[in-house]
């Protein structure tokens, strides 16, 4: 006599291991059990939402809420950015298992990109208690700022252009709370930039660091090939394709006529970073710099991978440091202080001095910048102090840097 | 125990232990009382806080929770019924999300587009989602029928070619709006006129709209259908057993391909639902995977369509909660983890009725006081 396998387990289950079952049963019963009377039991005492989210500590804190796109926590880029300025310089405090402890004073120091060293000292713990939600998809962001407004949050802070049409509506309906939206303007319907009296704005110049990045990538590359790897194509993500080809294109001409640059088309997606990346390795391009977020990490992989296999080929990051994820192959990275935008906010708020409005950073004004070279590579000074010198130049106004593909077409490369 | 008992215990339980597991997996890797607090943080987040609203606290409280609630269960309760549709005829639509792609470009381009009377044009911008949404199906359908390429493979991958021509070329490329000022990016596509927006139910302050009624009156209209009519008693007797449909003279090849238009049409209008009530536009990148949570919802209602539409308001309910449990640093994918549980349960059906008799003949021997 033969069963089929499902057959005969099945009743093997039901038949000769009732006990098993029983008990698997029981054991059922009693969690949930255990569940609702729990439940009941905390109902009547269970304080008030706000109360809950924010434990009533000495001198009360200023509650700070951060809703982050749905990059997520941990990208190592943009939403790690914001958040390093709102937990652990604002806050002094650092996320571990789901609770903040608080960061040694060393541990916030050394976050403190070199390019910021001047205001290192300035970047003191404020009292304020982060609030951070990260959101499952687009349309939760306005619910989102919305709780975190309820939770008594007195700044509320929407981490990238995707929320930017959330923040409108969330702040428009609270007109008493406040608001910073990171990376854009406000817009109407018609796409026509607005302002509101309770939020403030902040726009990066990322063409300026982008430019300094792409000054050394010409310096740097052997093959004359370098490349670009672009998340979604929209104007912010322009700038830094566009500062990078004038960057180049001041140091290493050649290089920036064979200059290849793709987009991806997502903010979230390893693998699609990767394969492009691999493909401009293919092609011969030995520097790689993205703008691409997650997809970004696949890029600094594929290059890796690449080195691992014999080749001297570079990434650069953007955003955040992000030398270390592959301290070999990582030449430097476009960095965007989007942690001292937030810092600064937080601070103004403590200090009573949040203004609303638009404010639009650049490489004087400290929000971007390049990080520090940490590879070797021949003629390493040299190349340092050229980019330095282009740096200067920006700094003193004598170089104006194109945001725009037209503006890159008349984009002059000064002398020497 | 009645066949209605029979059909719905196993899943009922089955959420009941996604949640008790989800419950002792915080309980365990934080403490149970965090995990009783952010199981209530996700109830008050689902259905609002009614202890704090009855203490005299704002409405707004109960009303926008309920809305976000009711806006999740609109969708999920589309997409279920897509899944439950297509199931009925014997057929998996492992399609759905793609349907929605197309379904909300639809709406979203008819809603910026055409200007109309919002009488007329928010019916317009659903009709074209439901059309765009089954004609997408309708290419899974056809392959079937006539080239008998299987279903799961083929909606698999229509899937992936909606999202590779939608979000990563349409919206992004040629349908993109344009900022005024060279410094702002937009995502997406243009802004929906006012006039095709869904009309807000309790006030401006929750986004509980249109689509909701709408989804149940589907839910309703769809079980009725099945159960009520000729066509409807047909595409079941397809499902159940092709070769006797066929041999009893019934159109296998027309109910067929009507189930899954009809499953890509509701697929469709969910993503009309999205654009229409709360998104108003197309946005950079649809990134809410709803099309694949029907199958879930479908699953756990046990494809009856009046049970995709409890399940619905049930996860509902708990994923806009959900997101609350962040206030206690609860990581954001429970709801969804509950959902996964519940779906691998209620997979073990059979185990669930084979306790279920052994209960029954137990207690036919001993009395057993139920628990």
């Amino acid at each position: 006599m033969h069963f089929p396998g499902k057959g005969k387990a099945a009743l093997h289950l039901v038949d000769s291991q009732p006990m098993m079952l029983r008990r698997l049963h029981v054991f059922a019963l009693a969690a949930l059990l255990c569940a609702c009377s729990k439940k009941t039991e905390e109902a009547p005492k269970a304080p008030s939402p706000s109360a809950t989210a924010t434990k009533p500590p000495e001198a009360k804190p200023t509650v700070v809420g951060l809703v982050i796109d749905v990059g997520g926590r941990g990208d190592h880029s943009f939403n790690d950015a914001s958040l390093r300025g709102l937990e652990l310089w604002a806050a002094g405090k650092k996320y571990e298992g789901g609770k903040y402890v608080d960061a040694p004073a060393g541990e916030v120091r050394q976050s403190i990109s070199s390019d910021l060293a001047a205001l290192a000292p300035e970047v003191k713990p404020l009292p304020i208690q982060p609030l951070v939600l990260q959101s499952k998809a687009q349309e939760d962001y306005a619910p989102n700022l919305q709780l975190l407004v309820e939770q008594g949050a007195k700044l509320t802070i929407g981490n990238g252009y995707l929320l930017a049409n959330a923040v409108r509506d969330v702040a428009t309906e609270n007109p008493e709370a406040r608001f910073l939206l990171i990376d854009s303007q406000l817009m109407d319907a018609q796409g026509k930039a607005k302002s509101l009296p309770n939020v403030r704005t902040v726009l990066f110049k990322e063409q300026e660091g982008s430019f300094l990045v792409g000054a050394l990538a010409g310096l740097v590359t052997k093959t004359n090939k370098v490349g670009f790897v672009g998340g979604i194509e929209v104007p912010l993500i322009k700038r830094f394709d566009v500062g990078y080809r004038a960057g180049v294109r001041t140091t290493n001409a050649k290089a920036a006529d064979a200059l290849m640059a793709v987009y991806t088309g997502s903010f979230n997606s390893v693998s699609a970073g990767k394969e492009v990346a691999q493909d401009l390795i293919a092609k011969g391009a030995d520097v790689i710099f993205h703008a691409a977020g997650t997809d970004g990490l696949g890029v600094i992989q594929a290059v890796k991978e690449a080195r691992a296999a014999g080749k001297t080929v570079f990434a650069i990051g953007v955003d955040s440091d992000q030398s270390h994820l592959a301290p070999d192959a990582i030449l430097t990275s476009m960095v965007k202080h989007s942690d001292l935008a937030v810092y600064q906010a937080a601070k103004d708020l403590v200090d009573g001095k949040l203004t609303a409005g638009e404010q639009v950073l650049g490489l004087k004004e400290n929000g971007v910048g390049m990080a520090d070279v940490r590879v070797d590579f021949p003629g390493k000074a040299e190349a340092l102090q050229k980019v330095e010198a282009l740096r200067q130049q920006i700094l003193a106004g004598k170089l104006t840097v194109p945001g725009t593909a037209s503006e890159l077409s008349s984009f002059q490369v000064a002398a020497p | 125990m009645g066949e209605r008992t029979r059909q719905v215990l196993p899943s009922v339980l089955s959420v009941l232990l996604a949640l008790a597991v989800c419950w002792l997996t915080i309980a365990l890797t934080r403490d149970a009382d965090t995990a009783t607090k952010a199981y209530l943080q996700m109830l008050w987040g689902g259905v609002g806080n009614w202890p704090a609203y009855l203490e005299g606290g704002n409405a707004n409280s109960v009303l926008r929770p309920l809305g976000e609630s009711a806006m999740k269960a609109a969708l999920l309760t589309l997409t279920g019924l897509s899944v439950a549709v297509a199931f009925k005829v014997g057929l998996f639509n492992i399609g759905a999300q793609g349907q929605m792609i197309w379904g909300a470009l639809a709406a979203a381009l008819v809603g910026a587009h055409v200007s109309l009377p919002a009488v007329l044009h928010v019916p317009l911008a659903l009709l074209a989602a439901a059309a765009a949404g089954a004609v997408w199906s309708s290419i899974a359908g056809l392959l079937k029928l006539k080239r008998g390429v299987h279903e799961v493979i083929s909606t698999i991958m229509l899937n992936w070619v909606a999202v590779s021509l939608v979000d990563n070329w349409l919206v992004i490329g040629p349908l993109r709006a344009v900022a005024q000022g060279h410094q702002s990016s937009i995502t997406g596509t243009a802004e929906i006129l006012s006039t095709a927006q869904l009309p807000r139910l309790l006030g401006d302050s929750s986004r509980l709209n249109l689509g909701f009624p709408l989804a149940l009156v589907a839910a309703l209209a769809v079980w009725v259908w099945l159960g009520r009519t000729r066509s409807g008693y047909e595409t079941r007797a397809v499902g159940l057993t092709p070769e006797a449909a066929r041999a009893a003279g019934i159109p296998t090849l027309w109910r067929a391909g009507g189930a899954m238009a009809l499953a890509g049409a509701l697929a469709g209008l969910a993503g009309a639902v999205l654009v229409l009530g709360t998104e108003g536009r197309y946005p950079g990148t649809l990134g809410a995977p709803y099309g694949f949570d029907g199958i879930a919802i479908a699953l756990i209602g046990n494809n009856h369509p009046l049970g995709a539409a409890v399940s619905a308001a049930v996860f509902g309910i708990l994923r806009a909660g959900g997101t609350r449990m962040q206030l206690l640093g609860v990581h954001k994918s429970f709801p969804e983890l509950i959902q996964g549980f519940a779906l691998l349960f209620v997979a073990g059906r059979m185990v669930w009725l084979a306790l279920l008799n052994r209960r029954r003949a137990q207690r036919a021997a001993v009395e057993v006081p139920r628990a």
